[in-house]
């Protein structure tokens, strides 16, 4: 399959399963897909932090903010969706801006661990407010009517524009630069690039797209509480990034993809749902570090290019 | 007076837990450069164990409860350390000095232990029954001679790991594993070998940590989450790997938790403890003690 | 009687009193001196010297604990390394002067990014690699170059950006004599066409005598001496320092 194929490929699903999704709103398969989406917007934005060098916990906090702000928008105040998405997103973002400025001069096991600290302190944060219904959270966040039966459609649109984005930047001279950071911030520096900035700029990218994600979550749940937003489902979004390969973003949405299914399968497990959920990760990391997406890429590999023995001449 | 002195002893007894939890967790990530997130798993299941083991040796053994206390804990500290081992060989052995492989791997410990946990303990809370219920007055404030003890045992248990660590062979080598691993291997320390000793270590710490909360407070499977968030902020504040800075900010957070907890309630004292991190990261990003560079 | 000929120069960096400590050790202990337009200024002392803590001092990637840096005039003393590149002072690093898992063409178009507009990136890069001959190894990862080349790629980087001030540390260690030839060539042409004034750490001494109008020597974290390079190598203390240090 060379690059063009594939791409080719990848536009006939995408398309296929919008189709369906407006086709078919309220089928279970298309509501799997809209989870597996959100999913795949905060894996891919977790790893697009990675690009840096970091393991961005924190993330899951601004899921938080993104969901919690278009949610208040459109349950209290009115606001039309698409300004309340718009919210959320910015909300993020900003947020991250300043959270990112402080906590980036930090690198590695410290940013990991304040992402971890502000994940849980901005849980806490909602159980604290009454205004945004405390632990009980905000009830009652629907789309308009009239776009009621177009939000699947519009949820998985959104989802893959966003991802389309991330792989843009990835793959532009910002997206070097994010990479050089990761190899030697020294060298960034000493060429008169601001490490910080550019750095937070990663995070505040990052931030703004899983703030969509939060929103989207929010109108397609109906229902948010603080306990959506804890450092476990840090720990799943890893999951989803590691299982499903590092390598490229579509490691993200193969590793969503494959959980959500599992994960479908897990119910009704109980407290050994999550267990399980950690001995997969656990087998993960021991049996195939490179994940699905370097899995796959070897069998490819190993179909399209004939054996190295054979090509030797002898 | 009388109230000062109170929350002196709370802050003391509660730093003292602190910083077995935290020590652990700063001498594993010093030797192997590895934040385990399943550390407040091992304490909660030393704690679970103690917490089931007393009430049923004091029934099938028919001993006072002193003696099923110390059995209990001698069975929960064996028991933690073997799991501690098998975390070890078949996962941590394979991804240290790899920060994020093993924090995902730790992340799936942590899941796995705590489902486990949750299976075998269930989610219901457990109380160990007191040992002793006479209190005596201290520093002019009131307290049960069973937190005392523990209190002070927590304190000679975690002076001694210091010592261990500052002036004995097998400290010398961790420290050396610490500062630098390459130095270290090449005047012959077997990385490999005081990686364990170093994980086990901070594992037996945790546990010990455990066993000695257990009687204190109500003991659930979900206990290790709080205490890792506070142990997080601990390291953070005292710097990851630096012994000295970990004690230091054990008893800075323990007072802040004391004073918080009497004059507000806990959540804003996290929520507060919170922003005075980022407060000390804008100030100084490599915590108290850590080293500028 | 030193540099005479510089004087007559501007001064484009001067450096004052500048201290460091590290803990109890004092790795740069008073140090001043300037650089004028145009020279090739050398820096050596033995080990420990405190050479490339100075780099650092100069090039804002510590903090000193006391003294000044100024850039062409301008104070400043504890601006950030990029602000500093910004104001045209670029420097390479002893080890590791490049990223690993990026091509020689990533690597030094890094060097580009703040001084050219995208359109103009492109042949700022070659034209850069052409200069240090790695034209023929653009498409290689860093880290499979041999360790001569990654060298002149620590240079290319710095040089990419156009520096007004290039400050290379060490920057023929492990380099055969050929290379070493070569390298001096570059360096020398360097200081003519970007045109820029070069500070240059070395052990070589034959390299830094034949490169240098004007040496500085600094043992201890003090400057010990300076001069031209035939009064370096006479000066009694310069010789004893590294005799001492030969011990
Ligand atoms: N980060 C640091 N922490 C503690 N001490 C340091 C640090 N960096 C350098 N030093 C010490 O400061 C002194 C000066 O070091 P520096 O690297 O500046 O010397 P140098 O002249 O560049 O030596 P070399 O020729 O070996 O490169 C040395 O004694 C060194 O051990
Ligand atoms: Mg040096």
């Amino acid at each position: 399959m060379n690059a063009r194929t594939s791409s080719t490929a990848l536009v006939v699903l995408a398309a296929a399963i919008l189709g369906y999704a407006a086709y078919r709103p309220t089928s279970f398969a298309v509501t799997v897909v809209t989870w597996i989406t959100v999913r795949s917007i905060v894996a891919a934005s977790m790893r697009f932090v990675m690009l840096i060098g970091e393991i961005n916990v924190a993330s899951i906090g601004f899921v938080g903010m993104g969901a919690y702000a278009s949610g208040l928008a459109t349950a209290s105040w009115h606001w039309p969706i698409l300004a309340a998405l718009l919210l959320g997103a910015v909300v993020a973002a900003a947020s991250a801006a300043v959270f990112g400025f402080i906590t980036l001069r930090t690198r590695g096991a410290y940013f990991l661990l304040v992402g971890f600290s502000f994940t849980e302190v901005m849980r806490l944060l909602y159980t604290q407010v009454e205004a945004i219904g405390g632990n009980d959270g905000i009830v009652g966040i629907f789309p308009p009517t009239w776009l009621d039966r177009w939000f699947p459609a519009l949820l998985i649109g959104t989802g893959m524009t966003v991802l389309y984005v991330l792989y843009r930047i990835e793959r532009s001279m910002l997206g070097k630069l994010f990479l050089a950071v990761r190899g030697n911030e020294r060298i960034v520096e000493a060429a008169g690039i601001s490490v910080l900035g550019v750095k937070t700029l990663c995070l505040v990218i990052a931030s703004f797209m899983v703030g969509i994600a939060g929103g989207l979550h929010a109108h397609a749940a109906n229902v948010i509480s603080p306990g959506d937003f804890g450092f476990v489902v840090a720990a799943m979004v890893l999951a989803y990034v590691k299982i499903g390969g590092e390598g490229h973003i579509l490691g993200a949405v193969i590793g969503a993809t494959v959980l959500t299914i599992v994960e479908q399968y897990l119910r009704g497990f109980g407290a050994l749902e999550h267990a399980l959920f950690g001995a997969a990760i656990v087998a993960a990391m021991l049996f195939f570090a490179e994940g699905l997406w370097g899995l796959v890429h070897r069998i490819l590999d190993h179909v399209a290019i004939p054996p190295a023995a054979a090509r030797k001449p002898q | 007076m009388a109230l000062y002195a109170q929350l002196f002893l709370n802050t003391v007894q509660i730093g003292s837990v602190y910083m077995l939890f935290s020590l652990g967790l700063t001498i594993i990530f010093g030797v192997m450069r590895v934040v385990n997130f399943a550390h407040g798993e091992l304490f909660a299941a030393a704690a679970l164990l103690v917490a089931a083991l007393v009430p049923a040796a004091t029934a099938h053994l028919g001993v006072p409860i002193v003696i099923s206390y110390a059995l209990s804990i001698v069975a929960a500290m064996v028991a933690v350390s073997l799991l501690g081992a098998v975390l070890y060989q078949f996962g941590f052995r394979l991804y240290l000095r790899d920060m994020t492989g093993s924090f995902i791997l730790s992340l799936g410990f942590l899941l796995l232990l705590q489902g486990v946990l949750v299976e075998i303990f269930t989610g219901v809370p457990r109380v160990v029954p007191p040992i002793s219920e006479e209190t005596m007055v201290f520093l002019g404030g009131r307290v049960t001679v069973q937190r005392l003890v523990t209190c002070a045992a927590a304190l000679v248990l975690a002076t001694s790991v210091i010592g261990l660590i500052k002036y004995t062979n097998l400290g010398m080598a961790l420290r050396a594993v610490s500062e630098d691993y390459e130095a270290a291997m090449l005047q012959g320390i077997k990385y490999g070998r005081i990686a364990f000793v170093g994980f086990l270590v901070g594992v037996n710490l945790a546990a010990a940590a455990g066993c000695l909360i257990a009687p204190l407070f109500t003991v659930t499977p979900f206990m290790g989450a709080d205490y890792l968030v506070r142990a997080f902020i601990i390291v953070i504040i005292g710097g990851l790997g630096s012994i000295s800075g970990t004690v230091l900010a054990s008893f800075v957070v323990a007072l802040l938790d004391t004073l918080g907890g009497f004059y507000f309630d806990p959540t804003t004292t996290t929520i507060a403890m919170f922003a005075l991190v980022m407060l000390l990261l804008v100030l100084r990003p490599q915590g108290l003690m850590g080293r500028s560079d | 009687m030193v540099g005479e000929h510089a004087r007559e120069h501007a001064v484009v960096l001067q450096a004052d009193g500048l201290v460091r400590r590290f803990g109890g050790l004092t790795a740069v202990n008073g140090v001043s001196f300037r650089l004028y337009a145009g020279e090739i200024l050398g820096l050596i002392g033995p080990n420990g010297a405190g050479k490339s803590t100075t780099f650092d001092l100069i090039s804002g990637f510590r903090r000193p604990n006391a003294g000044m840096l100024a850039l062409f005039g301008e104070d400043m003393t504890g601006r950030s390394p990029s602000q500093i590149s910004r104001k045209g002072l670029v420097r390479t690093f002893q080890h590791k002067s490049f990223i690993p898992d990026m091509t020689v063409y990533d690597n030094v178009l890094v060097g580009t990014m703040k001084s050219f507009a995208p359109a103009e990136r492109d042949r700022r890069v070659r034209r850069t690699a052409e200069l240090l001959g790695l034209s023929d190894t653009v498409d290689v990862l860093a880290r499979d170059l041999p360790h001569g080349r990654q060298r002149l790629l620590s240079i290319a980087i710095a040089v990419a950006s156009r520096p007004k001030i290039l400050c290379l540390d060490e920057p023929l260690t492990g380099l055969n004599a050929t290379e070493v030839v070569g390298a001096l060539r570059i360096i020398r042409e360097l200081a003519q066409n970007l045109p820029a004034s070069i500070l240059f750490v070395e052990h070589n001494m034959r390299a830094v005598m034949s490169l240098c109008g004007r040496i500085i020597v600094l043992h201890h974290g003090e400057l010990l001496a300076e001069g031209t390079p035939a009064e370096v190598a006479e000066n009694p203390k310069v010789i004893e320092a590294y005799l001492g240090k030969a011990k």
